[in-house]
């Protein structure tokens, strides 16, 4: 969020007129006033709407709060509780782990091969884009993860057809080994919107460093690895950051796959998943805020360390000279 | 507001205020006089609001009953509203949780003490003592269920009991007697033996069970549980078994599913209903379930599927009757007398008990009961006969109301089987987690 000043900067004043500064603060004032009063509609707003409740959580997550009964100050136990002693807590992490590590590259090398397929695609190219573009805007509604569970679920289309050339693995929905990957699935398949930004990165490349680098002889897998991945890489590096923090914070799909409880034994409770269920359905109001809490501290983490990372990585055109 | 002759020439500033204050303000009365229609009283009257959980048939009845009510109270408008089970709770909690319960609500035993210690329930006891809510013709001991530290929080609206749902065409294929109320774990374990032995297979080719797993269950683990003379909980704060308890009754399903004698692990983690069960999708020859929910098995599955009593240790049964649902009074109703009024016309009247009938198991007024008894037929008389040789054969009274953790506990349960089931834990890691999860739900 951007901060408003409050007060004009303010210049050294020439020694000459001593009330010079003050009359310039009072003028400046003047001016900005009816600003102020036009944002207060705004800034009420992102005060009452997020300054307030993020204060509020981060008050309640040093506390004991069943949403009943006032809540009740413990200090840093939720944090050393969730830290030492639930073993949910760890686990919830790995899945969630797992589930980023697996899920990310699969959709952003799936989002980048579809986006050079239609590249250089003349006929049909828009049908295709919106083709492939249509489940990230469908993905994330409850209808289609009951499809999903549908079809992974035991007797459904996915084991049916497994079934038929021999493999029995029953339904993945129940099984804890399996279960996890359905939710991956669902994530890759709305590959569609890192593929429409990789598509106009792919765009932005000028056709003469490809020429001139099949004039030297490159073939297509040395023109990807030392043309297109260069200069996409600030298009690889907006996407990844937007996939890791999105993956985190994975959700919809794993309460509608599980039925809300992470099902079977544990194995689709996810990070955010696990904090609604202490927050609203085992009433601890408090621990879910330190979870979030958590979260927000590792999500910042991990984007600092890609922002780190990535200076030895991205590549800028106007950075040519460096 | 007058325009300015140049751009540096400041606006009159009481004027900018004046106009924001009037927007401001008039934005905020607008969602206030919403949110007082929304929840206050009508010009009519009084109004009420009243949420359950249930089919569209208990829907349909209780709405039914609820018209009477009105028409009976010239002037109280009730508003009703109904879900699912598992939204219904979470909803209810946070509308609780917000102030804004509804002034009558259909409770879970497991939400009494939470409701009750968190002061979003009215104590009935004045209204009972003063005779707006009757409860002379019903059971002293099961109208307990519904207290907490000694005060009547809410009320029975139906009385369950588990049983068991066996098909009694396989039981006679396998030469195994009908179960009977005395009939012992060991008996059970035996009989499954048997009808794995027949060597039946379901419809897609699987080898056919003897029963469902209840390792994930409960209320199974509970039965087994007093059958032994223990229980789940000592007190509000304290479980009342120990790691050896779980681990010997999750050692000993762990065993008899690993020998196919009960349903295989995929089968148990995908049964959320009846039409689910191992038993619904004719992989398994019976289940354990609740009274209410049993018509249901042979509407599915055929006449041969019977309502049997669990089995016992040592003729020792530990099933209990236990309140199938509650009724209570938010403690913010701004119309306590009427929301009163209405319980006891819901629980009380003689008219509602014709329209309500069986629809949220059996009455718990004894009087309503026997007369919507007589009307009953199929299924619905074997659950009220089997009711009354249970009565009979002599239970265990009811435990007062679980403690407020238990929700957590037994959404832990399950899942801490589902590990057993799947071989991530052994059945005493599992049972040790449980239990460590457990005690940090009761300690807060």
């Amino acid at each position: 969020m951007s901060t408003v000043s409050t007060r004009a900067p303010s210049r050294p004043a020439p020694d000459t007129d001593r009330q010079a500064p003050k009359r310039r603060r009072r003028q400046v004032r003047e001016r900005q006033w009816p600003a102020y009063v036009f944002l207060s509609p705004w800034m009420l707003g992102a005060l009452v709407l997020t300054l307030v409740p993020m204060a509020v959580s981060l008050y309640l997550s040093f506390t004991d709060y069943n949403l009943f009964d006032p809540p009740h100050w413990v200090g840093l136990r939720n944090y050393t509780e969730m830290l030492t002693e639930d073993p949910r807590y760890w686990r919830s992490v790995g899945t969630t782990m797992l589930y980023v590590v697996v899920a990310v590259p699969l959709k952003l090398g799936l989002a980048l091969g579809v986006a050079m397929l239609l590249k250089n695609l003349n006929r049909g190219r828009a049908f295709y884009r919106s083709a492939f573009y249509a489940p990230s805007l469908l993905g994330a509604s409850m209808s289609i993860a009951l499809v999903w569970k549908a079809l992974f679920n035991d007797g459904g289309t996915v084991s049916g057809l497994l079934d038929s050339v021999g493999i029995d693995v029953g339904g993945w929905v129940g099984n804890p080994h399996l279960a996890v990957y359905v939710v991956v699935l669902l994530t890759v398949w709305q590959f569609g919107a890192p593929m429409v930004i990789f598509l106009a990165g792919l765009q932005q490349i000028s056709p003469d460093l490809y020429e001139a680098a099949s004039l030297d002889g490159a073939g297509r897998r040395r023109q990807f690895v030392s043309i297109t991945v260069p200069m996409l890489s600030p298009v690889i590096f907006f996407n990844l950051v937007l996939e890791i923090i999105n993956s985190f914070q994975v959700f919809t799909p794993a309460f509608v796959i599980s039925g809300g409880k992470g099902a079977p034994a544990d194995s689709t409770m996810f990070y955010t998943l696990y904090l609604y269920e202490r927050g609203f359905t085992a009433s601890h109001m408090g621990y879910a805020a330190a979870m979030a809490w958590m979260l927000l501290i590792a999500i910042a983490a991990i984007t600092l360390i890609l922002f780190r990372t990535s200076r030895s990585w991205v590549f800028y055109a106007d950075e040519e000279g460096r | 507001m007058p325009e300015p002759r140049s751009g540096r020439r400041p606006l009159p500033r009481r004027a900018v205020l004046a106009a924001a204050a009037v927007g401001l303000s008039a934005a905020l009365n607008s969602t206030l006089t919403a949110c007082a229609t929304a929840s206050g009283s009508t010009s009519g009257g009084v109004t009420l609001t009243f949420s359950w959980w249930g089919n569209d048939d208990r829907a349909a009845r209780t709405e039914q009953a609820v018209r009477l009510f009105e028409k009976e109270h010239p002037g109280v408008t009730v508003r009703t509203s109904s879900g699912d089970f598992g939204a219904y709770l979470q909803k209810l909690a946070t509308q609780a949780a917000g102030g804004g319960m509804p002034d009558v609500a259909q409770l879970d035993y497991r939400q009494v003490s939470q409701y009750a210690g968190g002061g979003a329930l009215m104590s009935l006891d004045d209204t009972i003592k003063n005779g707006t809510i009757r409860t002379s013709d019903m059971s002293r001991d099961f109208l307990r269920t519904g207290t907490y530290k000694g005060g009547q929080y809410a009320l029975p609206m139906g009385r369950g009991i588990t049983g068991y749902a066996y098909d009694s065409a396989v039981y006679a294929r396998a030469n195994i007697p009908s179960p009977k109320p005395s009939w012992t774990w060991l008996d059970w374990e035996r009989a499954n033996r048997k009808i794995v032995a027949l060597g039946l297979k379901s419809p897609d080719g699987r080898p056919f069970a003897g029963a469902n797993d209840g390792g994930t269950n409960e209320d199974v683990f509970e039965t087994w549980l007093r059958s032994r003379g223990g229980k789940l909980y000592a007190s509000q704060t304290e479980l009342g078994f120990t790691e050896d308890d779980l681990t010997a009754f999750w050692t000993f399903c762990d065993r008899l599913r690993k020998d196919g004698t009960i349903a295989q692990a995929r089968d148990t983690a995908q049964a959320n209903s009846t039409e689910t069960s191992p038993m619904g999708r004719h992989l398994a020859a019976a289940d354990f379930t609740w009274d209410a929910p049993f018509p249901s098995y042979p509407a599915l599955l055929g006449d041969s599927v019977h309502f049997a009593p669990v089995p016992t240790t040592d003729g020792h049964q530990g099933s209990y009757f236990k309140p199938s649902m509650l009724i209570g009074v938010s403690a913010d109703s701004e119309h306590p007398k009427e929301a009163a009024q209405l319980v006891d016309f819901l629980l009380n009247d003689q008219r509602v008990g014709d329209i309500l009938a069986f629809s949220r198991s059996t009455p718990p007024n004894r009087r309503i009961a026997a007369r919507v008894a007589r009307t009953l037929k199929g299924p619905e008389r074997e659950i009220y006969e089997y009711a009354q040789t249970m009565e009979k054969y002599g239970l265990d009274a009811p435990p007062t109301a679980p403690p407020r953790g238990d929700v957590a506990i037994q959404t832990a349960f399950t899942r801490e089987y589902q590990r057993v089931m799947y071989g991530l834990a052994t059945p005493r890691q599992a049972a040790r987690e449980l239990i460590d999860e457990a005690n940090r739900e009761l300690r807060s």
